[in-house]
């Protein structure tokens, strides 16, 4: 299935570093995961829990007139129930992002009053066993007073549209205008105008085969939760949750372990956390709760869906693109969870990977009675990327022109980088023409014409599309003021801590909550390079621990970055450890310099006489356990804790600009398809996909996520949606009917890689993971190759292509 | 995911199965439960008893004939039926069988579920139909014979009434056979399918198109188009395909099925 | 009703519900959580078991019905906590990342080259169609059992 990867290193000479960091070391990880003792949140138990079963809304929105739990409560074995009434009673609405009219929304963890989408918890059920649960729930009587639905966001703002939330008087839940240079200018001097009336991202998400779930504890004695969970983003969660149950952050000790996927959409089950602990200190047992599939595709996370309206693209004839135009219209569905920070993380990427200067947004994000909008991978950024590559394909097509001669026209070039984008991003290094080069070879681009011919023979149509796309990360939270001015968070952060222990033992924790990402196997690759051992010899502990104290705010693992938020924090207590190693070995020796030794072997010795050797679980030792007589003023502890903060400024909010993100992972991704001009359905036949993170620490791991996230692109693009009927029920709310792709609808895939380290962070990384949303510019540039007919949904079943063979044929 | 309470009943014989079937209204055969617990899981469907036909022999084994009748036990699975030399005398069963679901549910899976659930998008039932197979059914009064195109009533329901069981099926000789989908992924749930039996004249029974499948029949494979036209189907429209969508596949899948029936 | 399932090859006699599922079973009444429940369609097979001999998703087998069965989980693949040669090569091809779904996949795997020790790239894919995987995109799962093929 995957033909031989290749690595090319970037152009410019990169000193080639001995040691782990760039090695495919295999992953610690894997001994547990493969037999079977993982520890995912299900796998917790704890003696007299309770097990949590949500009443969940029919409707997609009706008022609830009536809730009554005295039948199910009255079951032998349910222990207790939970409803809205209760829940505003005993918190506050979750804090909002958004500026008015958004923030004035009032979110609670159970519906209070209305319900808004089909899914939407209602009451909470916890008993004895599971079966019990979902048994009692279906006695617990919900009166409801249905209401019209809307489901359409182009009709979100209608006179007549059904009005979700009485709060903010009307549907609307954020609107920002962005522009930057002069798009008038630019039009006055284009050759021409393409017009795209408008474009479709359609909503779907990366449904990771664990889905949510909690098993709180309550400690009645120091008012204390332990939250065992699976969520991606303890810090945000825990941000959310304390003002609204009315507690001190450090009442919430989040624990995670083993996570199976997340993918961005782990990050908003805090209304569901909060459930499981208001319960917990209610029925004063542990409360477990597991979300089922169904549930998930019902109501959590959902990507955001956007469409692109009345897009104007200044155009010269040689294929120049000046700038661009457009109206986008965001989905938020029926709450702003995470949102309307998706109005402003596209900005990241404002131009994409092209240099054209003149850009007007006009932003606007509205309120509908479908699932709650919340990250996915590549969170807001694919639907801007992806119409940015929308806009050259058919660019190209207006103008006939090579697509590929286009985007190599406008390209931002590797000599430009670090390249400031029209509104003060910094792109810090990349060769994109390189990748595409690299990427055409990959999928001999050269036989295509051959090829094309060959399958013309047997009456089929083949087409090639280029998708490329760029992976922000690292964020600047400043961004936020962009949304909100009165938000009070920027800069970004994460933590690390390196410490010896009494026998020497290295013992490191992170404050990430890996999913997947292979963070205790690439952490000790770091931690072993500057030590000067093994990366056997470095025990990371798995997954995150509030009780560690190894976070801060905005700890967790999303957003392309550990590779260098994660790894940074844990290169620097590494750092910081490796000093204080030598500073106490020169004490022990007398007095010896730091410049005088160096770590090796498993010690720390003095360079010009070796034998004057201290292994660490001597220094463990001593600091430990034998300090007597260490100088006064020695100031070590060997246990370092490391903040790593990369270098940011608060963002321009009146001009919306300043840098959003730190660094930018590329993707360019090539796809073939071949279609059934008799049926529309098709066949991804071949496939390329390029990456460049930058410095890659283990290469292996970074060519996983490039694989997984390009398998994604191409169930989204091909077969995963989330649709609603006009009444607002979901048509695809299991696996059943969500065909998400499997072993036999893999293409062969060729890999490479280039690596343009970064020039911006500590170690040359860049965060990646995200980036595979190529796949699906790559998809619908096919299709409009292969049919001849423009593209202009992200979304493209076998009928939707049937069509625009129908179309091409009138 | 969680099903409701169930009696569980395990009998020896198909003649217990019968007897459980007959005195207990909210009584359902258990046959490979590859649909029956998903739709319990659901709740959409909670039989009061299930009655489970796993390891009754009498239900079992495939019978090659003299005259080429091939005679398939309804609790045949999908995994069995594809491994049976004596199925390969009628090579289109295995073929159809090896591509429905995965491997997991091919070794659970029944033949006699597959045309008992008669799930519009189900494989089986249109093929049933095309290759003229006939059903045995069993109850209180002994055994009686119908035909496939008597056998699918409407969605989910069949000619097996309550307290009745499917025991087999009997499939005539032939070879000249084809069956063409498009379905959502590689071997997935069909979209559209269409079953062809050639023998003189074409047989094509049409599925996913209707609450049964369509029987349309057409002096030749050119003429298969036509015919479906002729049928003037109005599929039902879903999130995978529209009627009109539907429509147009019935009938390219129909003239693939049957070119391939009349080349083999 | 009592029930006697044998599990890697240890006999467990408990009482359950008719209507647990055997995953469940396996999960909560006999506390082994390797084998994992991804969606409630049955159409990911992250609950994939052997029973018999059989492969099976272990999600639409009522406990009950493996009253007298010998059921093999991923638990008991390697003996005394050694990793078994396609353990190892799912670790060199990096063919899990979350580990979610690898259960099942192994239990998929195993079963294929019980039945066919040289299979071909299509067997191997057909082998692995019932078990999705979000994480990796198949390919290294792929190679890794491969790699194992004699």
């Amino acid at each position: 299935m995957t033909r031989a990867s290749e690595t090319t290193l970037a152009p410019a000479p990169v000193e080639v570093q001995k040691g782990w960091g760039g090695q495919s070391v295999r992953r610690k990880e894997d001994k547990r995961l493969l037999q079977g003792e993982g520890v995912f949140v299900d796998d917790v138990k704890r003696h007299g829990m309770g097990y949590l079963h949500f009443v969940r809304s029919p409707y997609a929105h009706a008022h609830i007139s009536r809730v009554d739990v005295s039948a199910a409560e009255a079951i032998d074995g349910v222990y207790g129930t939970l409803t809205g009434e209760e829940v505003a009673a005993l918190t506050d609405p979750f804090f909002q992002i958004s500026s008015a009219p958004g923030a004035n929304i009032k979110d609670f963890s159970l519906a209070v009053g209305k319900v808004r989408y089909v899914g939407e918890p209602v009451v909470a059920v916890v008993a004895e066993t599971r079966e019990l649960a979902r048994d009692a729930s279906e006695l617990v009587e919900v009166d409801y007073e249905p209401l019209p639905a809307l489901v359409d966001a182009r009709r979100a703002q209608d006179s007549d549209a059904p009005v979700l939330h009485d709060d903010a008087d009307g549907n609307l839940m954020w609107t920002g205008l962005y522009s930057w240079g002069d798009f008038d200018a630019a039009l006055a001097e284009a050759d021409r105008v393409v017009k795209i009336p408008e474009l479709h991202f359609h909503r779907f998400n990366s449904t990771p085969l664990e889905c949510d779930g909690a098993l709180v504890e309550f400690n009645r004695g120091v008012g204390q939760w332990t939250i065992h969970t699976n969520n991606q983003f303890p810090g945000f969660a825990a941000i959310m949750m304390g003002p609204a149950m009315k507690v001190g952050l450090d009442k919430l000790r989040f624990v995670t372990q083993d996570i199976g996927g997340g993918f961005g959409n782990k990050i908003t089950s805090h209304p569901q956390l909060v459930v499981c602990c208001l319960l917990a200190r209610k029925l004063n047992r542990p409360v477990q709760w597991t979300e089922w599939r169904t549930d998930f595709h019902l109501s959590m996370s959902h990507g955001n869906e956007r469409w692109f309206h009345d897009t104007e693209v200044a155009v010269k004839d040689d294929g120049t693109l000046l700038g661009f135009r457009t109206k986008a219209l965001d989905d938020a569905g029926a709450w702003l969870r995470y949102e309307p920070l998706g109005g402003v993380i596209w900005a990241q990427v404002t131009p994409g990977m092209y240099r054209w200067r003149h850009i007007e947004l006009d932003f606007t994000q509205v309120a509908t009675n479908k699932a709650p909008v919340s990250p996915n991978r590549g969170y807001s950024r694919m639907q801007h990327l992806w119409f940015t590559e929308r806009v050259m394909d058919i660019v190209a097509h207006e103008l006939d022109i090579d697509p590929v001669e286009v985007r190599k026209r406008n390209y931002i070039r590797a000599e430009d980088m670090p390249y400031e984008t029209p509104n003060g991003c910094v792109y810090d290094s990349g060769d994109y023409a390189a990748m595409l080069d690299l990427a055409l070879e990959l999928i001999d681009y050269g036989s295509m014409a051959a090829k094309r011919a060959e399958a013309e023979a047997r009456g089929k149509r083949l087409g090639v599309g280029i998708g490329s796309t760029l992976d922000s990360g690292t964020n600047n939270f400043g961004q936020s003021r962009l949304i909100n001015p009165e938000l009070q968070f920027s800069g970004n952060n994460e933590v690390a801590t390196v410490k010896l222990d009494i026998f020497g033992e290295i013992v490191v924790t992170l404050g990430t909550t890996p999913q997947g990402q292979g963070h205790e196997t690439t952490a000790a690759q770091v931690v072993a390079d500057i030590l000067s051992c093994s990366p056997d010899d470095v025990h990371v502990r798995a997954g995150h621990d509030s009780y560690w104290n190894s976070h801060a705010g905005f700890s967790g693992t999303y957003a392309s970055q550990f590779a260098v938020t994660g790894l940074s924090a844990v290169k620097g207590a590494t750092e910081m450890l490796a000093a204080e190693i030598k500073k106490l070995a020169g004490a022990v020796f007398g007095g010896v310099p730091a410049e005088s030794l160096e770590l090796a072997d498993g010690g720390v010795r003095i360079k010009e006489s070796p034998d004057a050797f201290l292994p660490f679980m001597a220094c463990g030792a001593i600091i430990n356990a034998n300090n007597a007589g260490l100088p006064e003023d020695l100031d070590v502890t060997l246990n370092c804790r490391y903040v790593y903060r990369p270098p940011f400024e608060v963002p321009d909010v009146e001009r919306k600009f300043g840098n959003l993100t730190l660094t930018y992972a590329a993707q360019i991704h090539v796809a073939v398809v071949e279609v059934d001009p008799e049926t529309g359905a098709y066949e991804i036949v071949d496939y390329a996909a390029v990456d460049d993170c930058g410095k890659r620490i283990n290469p292996q791991i970074v060519e996983g996520q490039v694989m997984g996230a390009t398998a994604q692109a191409l169930g989204a693009a091909v077969h995963e949606t989330y649709e609603y009927d006009e009444d607002g029920n979901l048509l695809t709310p299991n696996f059943y009917d969500y065909h998400v792709p499997h072993a036999l609808d893999m293409p062969p895939l060729a890999t490479g890689a280039i690596e343009s380290p970064s020039p911006f962070t500590p170690l040359g990384t860049k965060g990646m993971g995200e980036g595979g949303g190529a796949g699906i510019h790559a998809i619908c540039a096919a299709i409009q190759d292969a049919t001849g007919q423009v593209v202009t949904d992200s979304h493209n079943p076998y009928q939707r292509v049937w069509r625009l063979l129908q179309e091409a044929k009138a | 995911m969680l099903l409701r309470e169930v009696e569980y009943a395990k009998p020896g014989s198909v003649a217990q199965a019968l007897e459980l079937l007959a005195s207990n209204d909210g009584a359902r055969a258990l046959a490979g439960g590859q649909t029956l617990i998903n739709v319990m899981k659901a709740r959409a469907a909670s039989p009061d008893m299930l009655v489970d036909l796993n390891g009754l022999e009498e239900l079992g084994g495939i019978e090659l004939a003299g005259d080429g009748t091939l005679t398939i036990g309804a609790m045949t699975t999908y995994t069995e039926l594809v491994q049976s030399a004596e199925a390969k005398a009628r090579p289109i069963l295995g073929e159809v069988c090896a591509t429905i679901a995965d491997v997991q549910v091919r070794n659970r899976g029944t033949i006699g579920g597959n045309v008992c659930s008669n799930d519009p998008t189900n494989h089986l039932p249109p093929l049933m139909v095309a290759v003229g197979a006939r059903m045995t059914i069993a109850g209180a009064n002994g055994e009686r014979e119908v035909p496939a195109e008597q056998f699918f009533l409407g969605v989910y329901l069949t000619a097996v009434g309550q307290g009745e069981l499917l025991t087999r099926i009997s499939i005539p000789a032939g070879k000249k056979d084809g069956f063409a989908a498009v379905t959502l992924g590689a071997e997935g749930t069909c979209i559209c399918n269409a079953a062809a039996s050639v023998n003189g004249a074409v047989r094509i029974a049409l599925g996913c198109v209707d609450a049964v499948p369509v029987l349309v029949t057409a002096d030749s494979a050119g003429g298969v188009a036509d015919a479906v036209r002729a049928a003037n189907l109005m599929p039902p429209s879903d999130v995978h395909a529209s009627s009109e969508y539907r429509t147009h596949l019935a009938a390219v899948l129909a003239t693939r099925a049957a070119e391939e029936a009349a080349a083999r | 009703m009592d029930v006697t399932v044998t599990v890697n090859g240890t006999a467990y006699e408990r009482d359950v519900e008719p209507r647990k599922l055997l995953i469940h079973f396996l999960r909560d009444d006999l506390d082994l959580t390797g084998s994992h429940i991804g969606c409630d369609t049955g159409n990911c097979g992250a609950c994939s078991v052997i029973v018999d001999g059989v492969l099976v998703k272990s999600c639409m087998l009522l406990a009950v019905q493996a009253d007298g069965a010998s059921v093999e989980t991923v638990e008991g693949l390697s003996e005394d906590g050694e990793l078994t040669r396609l353990q190892q090569a799912f670790n060199e091809h990096h063919a899990l990342q979350c580990g979610y779904c690898t259960p099942g996949m192994l239990m998929s795997a195993t079963a294929l080259l019980r039945e066919q020790p040289s299979p071909s790239d299509d067997e191997i894919k057909k082998a692995l169609q019932g078990n999705i995987c979000r994480c990796t995109g198949y390919w290294n799962i792929f190679e890794a059992v491969k790699s194992v093929a004699k």
